[in-house]
């Protein structure tokens, strides 16, 4: 590991930049995706050689955070943090590396159909390659999968034949395949239903992961859990100040509200729940960064993290929106939007509840 | 590679195996089950033997400055309380005022006969107590009454103090008194080293709610304190209050977490473990589950939260609301879990009628740690006065206006 003081270092730099930078485009359903790429935040981990910057998920870890603060619309989730993760924990391939490099230089978006819900503990995945005699068929469901109606590459983990996961591109207009958008009261976020009804898969046309296949589903869907906490992260930071800046110029009974006992201790409780957040993701970033993908220490980190962040995200939007009074529930006041997104992050990859079902399972 | 964190100057690993393999020869295994009801005397005794050990050891001081006997790096100290904690030994509570407050106010502040008297005498043991709070000076603690009038070469004391944690055990206390009744009530005090043997002081423990008796009243009645036992200057004793205060490094917050992380935790864990009277575990109960998954989750995010705190004490980054933020969290964390352990002993808990000394604020006794645990949402700065000071130091919201 490199010294933490010089990663300290470049990352708050990419923080302001990032922060400054999606300021400009804050809410918008699509962020500038060719800004994206001129900053070099889509390929952030895709190696150098591939016109990447080599680095890691903590550097992505920062931008997620600023997108979560500024509610950032676009395919960011879609294609860099579920694409190039899955991408990244296969087997290098030509085919693969291409991918990779168009990624980087914003040249496509990419949805990865993955589990969404509940189910973390089975291990089981909504898709399976299927040998019908006249050759292999894709066949499964997946709901609530980020960017796939808008994505130009769609990447699906499946069962194999032997049931190991593998991962197939599937072309979204391939015979079979119905990908329709799940309209969500999110409206910063997309969502896809993706039905695979027998779609022709080539033999062999699937990337196989690198190492223990269920491990790196397993560290996918935790890499996913820790950029939803992340995102619910930015969610709280950024309602904790938007508050605390109201509550000092909002003035009733002849004084600024935030002198008010009652509501000042509702911001301090606010920060302390996103300072716990805080610390939380922390050490679910460095287990993902340090540790293989899906080992055990990096899915009990994943699990506290996503269960407290998304929870407090909620309970502190929450308080944002009670702080503001009746302006708060105006929509022009924009606190719907953090309301709805920390929401939608809370069930997303699975719920506070599902994630310390996972962590109980330690107990018995 | 620039960093000096990469390179630490002694080898953690070797340092924790060193007070792992120390604690599982020294720490007393039947230690709890020995200490649970025992008398006034043999607490002291066991303490005072307890600290003696540890500072046969070197740890006993290891944040004070190498000069007096310590001199360890927090890295190192951290990893100390870890293992401490892991292993269970004993806390030393009969000496933690005289290891924090009166040191950290005679390092600070004090003088160097002061140092050069108490700094020794506290590691052969002397004993020192908090005379701050009085019974009309609780959170609002500049408001204290108890007098100390100048007259030549010496001080004269009068007044009542309350909340003194241990004081029928203590040799010195740190007395905070009035000194000029006409200044502004944060202008007018000064902070005193009073001997406990000083004639006309009375000490008067009060029984608390959990029917211990470790806080106590100290009634100060034309006490002679000499005028060489003023610490920083008169009719400053606010200001070196606080600042001395403020000297704690997050260091004894991080034992208070580890403790809550280890036997805390594991014995929540183990007490839903066992059945019920209808032969039914509560840990099968995904209620259960949930809350104890919790837990974990939220002491991860204390223990964390503690040691970024001296990370940022070392580096100079620690915010002014900081310190407040973790014992908030703490004390209600501390308080939810007792309050689940409490429910989940059921009626049983309630049979449970003394619980061990020389503990964590975590004993297994449920229900009277759940009481208990209003000890730390009380004093040292209430949780309501937590939240005021994170919302106007933190958050820089304005103050209440003054009441006219």
């Amino acid at each position: 590991m490199p010294p933490s003081s010089e990663f300290a270092e470049i990352h708050d730099e990419l923080r302001s930049v990032g922060r400054d930078l999606l300021a400009r485009s804050a809410q918008q359903h699509d962020v500038d995706w060719k800004l994206l790429a001129s900053s070099g935040w889509l390929g952030l981990e895709v190696p150098e050689e591939l016109d990447g910057a080599g680095a890691t998920f903590a550097e992505v870890a920062v931008i997620i955070e600023e997108m979560g603060r500024a509610a950032t619309g676009g395919a960011y989730l879609g294609t860099v943090v579920l694409g190039v993760g899955t991408l990244l924990a296969v087997a290098p391939a030509p085919d693969r590396d291409e991918l990779l490099r168009a990624v980087a230089n914003g040249a496509t978006t990419v949805a990865v159909a993955l589990p969404t819900g509940d189910d973390l503990a089975s291990g089981d995945l909504p898709f399976r390659i299927e040998n019908l005699g006249d050759g292999l068929r894709l066949v499964g469901r997946a709901d609530f999968v980020p960017d796939a109606a808008q994505a130009e590459r769609l990447l699906v983990v499946a069962a194999g034949l032997e049931g190991r996961p593998v991962v197939v591109e599937v072309p979204p207009g391939s015979a079979g395949l119905t990908i329709e958008d799940q309209p969500v009261l999110d409206a910063t976020r997309r969502v896809a239903s993706v039905v695979a009804d027998e779609v022709v898969v080539g033999p062999a046309a699937w990337w196989s992961f690198a190492g223990d296949a269920e491990a790196a589903v397993r560290g996918l869907v935790d890499r996913a859990s820790v950029a939803i906490a992340l995102d619910s992260l930015g969610i709280a930071e950024a309602m904790v100040e938007l508050t605390v800046e109201y509550a000092k110029v909002r003035e009733q009974f002849a004084r600024p509200i935030g002198s008010f006992q009652a509501v000042k201790h509702q911001c301090a409780d606010m920060l302390v729940s996103t300072t716990v957040a805080r610390q939380l993701v922390g050490q679910a970033i460095a287990a993902l960064v340090e540790g293989p993908g899906g080992d055990a220490e990096a899915s009990v980190a994943a699990s506290r993290a996503k269960s407290y962040a998304t929870e407090a995200a909620m309970d502190v939007v929450g308080k944002a929106l009670q702080l503001h009074g009746g302006i708060g529930y105006t929509w022009e006041s924009g606190i719907h939007v953090f309301f709805k997104r920390a929401a939608l992050d809370r069930s997303l990859f699975g719920s506070p509840t599902a994630h310390r079902r996972r962590l109980a399972a330690r107990y018995a | 590679m620039t960093s000096s964190s990469s390179a630490p100057a002694v080898d953690l690993d070797a340092f924790r195996t060193s007070v792992r393999d120390w604690c599982a020869a020294h720490v007393p295994a039947d230690w709890r089950a020995a200490q649970t009801g025992v008398s006034d005397d043999e607490f002291v005794r066991f303490q005072q033997d307890w600290f003696q050990q540890l500072r046969a050891a070197g740890w006993a001081v290891p944040h004070w400055p190498k000069e007096w006997g310590g001199g360890m790096a927090p890295a190192e100290q951290v990893v100390l309380y870890q293992e401490l904690a892991a292993a269970d030994a004993p806390r030393l509570v009969l000496a933690f005022v005289s290891l924090h407050h009166a040191a950290s106010t005679l390092l600070e502040a004090g003088t160097d006969e002061q140092r050069q008297r108490h700094l020794p005498a506290i590691l052969d043991g002397e004993i020192w107590v908090q005379g701050f709070s009085e019974p009309d000076a609780g959170s609002d603690l500049a408001s204290l009454k108890a007098t100390a009038r100048r007259e030549g070469d010496v001080f004269i004391a009068n007044g009542q103090k309350v909340w003194a944690s241990g004081a029928m055990h203590a040799d010195w206390c740190l007395l905070l008194a009035r000194s000029d009744p006409s200044a502004p009530k944060r202008k007018g005090i000064s902070y005193l080293l009073m001997d406990m043997r000083s004639p006309g002081l009375d000490v008067r423990p009060i029984k608390q709610a959990t029917g211990e008796s470790h806080f106590c009243e100290i009634f100060l009645n034309d006490v002679e304190i000499p005028a060489a036992n003023l610490v920083g200057p008169e009719n400053s004793g606010w200001q070196v209050a606080q600042a001395t205060l403020s000297a704690e490094r997050g260091m004894t917050m991080l034992e208070l977490a580890e403790r809550l992380g280890n036997a805390g935790f594991k014995w929540l864990v183990e007490l839903c473990r066992q059945p019920g009277p209808d032969g039914t575990r509560p840990i099968d109960d995904g209620l259960v589950q949930d809350a104890l998954a919790g837990f974990e989750t939220e002491i991860t995010g204390l223990r964390s939260l503690c040691t970024d705190l001296v990370d940022r004490h070392e580096a100079g980054t620690a915010g002014a609301a900081d310190a407040s933020i973790v014992k908030l969290y703490y004390s209600e964390l501390l308080q939810r879990m007792m309050d689940f352990g409490a429910l989940q002993a059921g009626l049983a808990g309630h049979a449970v009628l003394q619980k061990p000394i020389s503990s964590g604020w975590e004993s297994g006794a449920w229900v009277l740690d759940f009481l208990g645990s209003w000890e730390w949402t009380i004093p040292g700065g209430s949780s309501e006065i937590q939240r005021t000071i994170i919302g106007e130091r933190g958050l820089g919201l304005p103050r209440e206006p003054v009441a006219s």
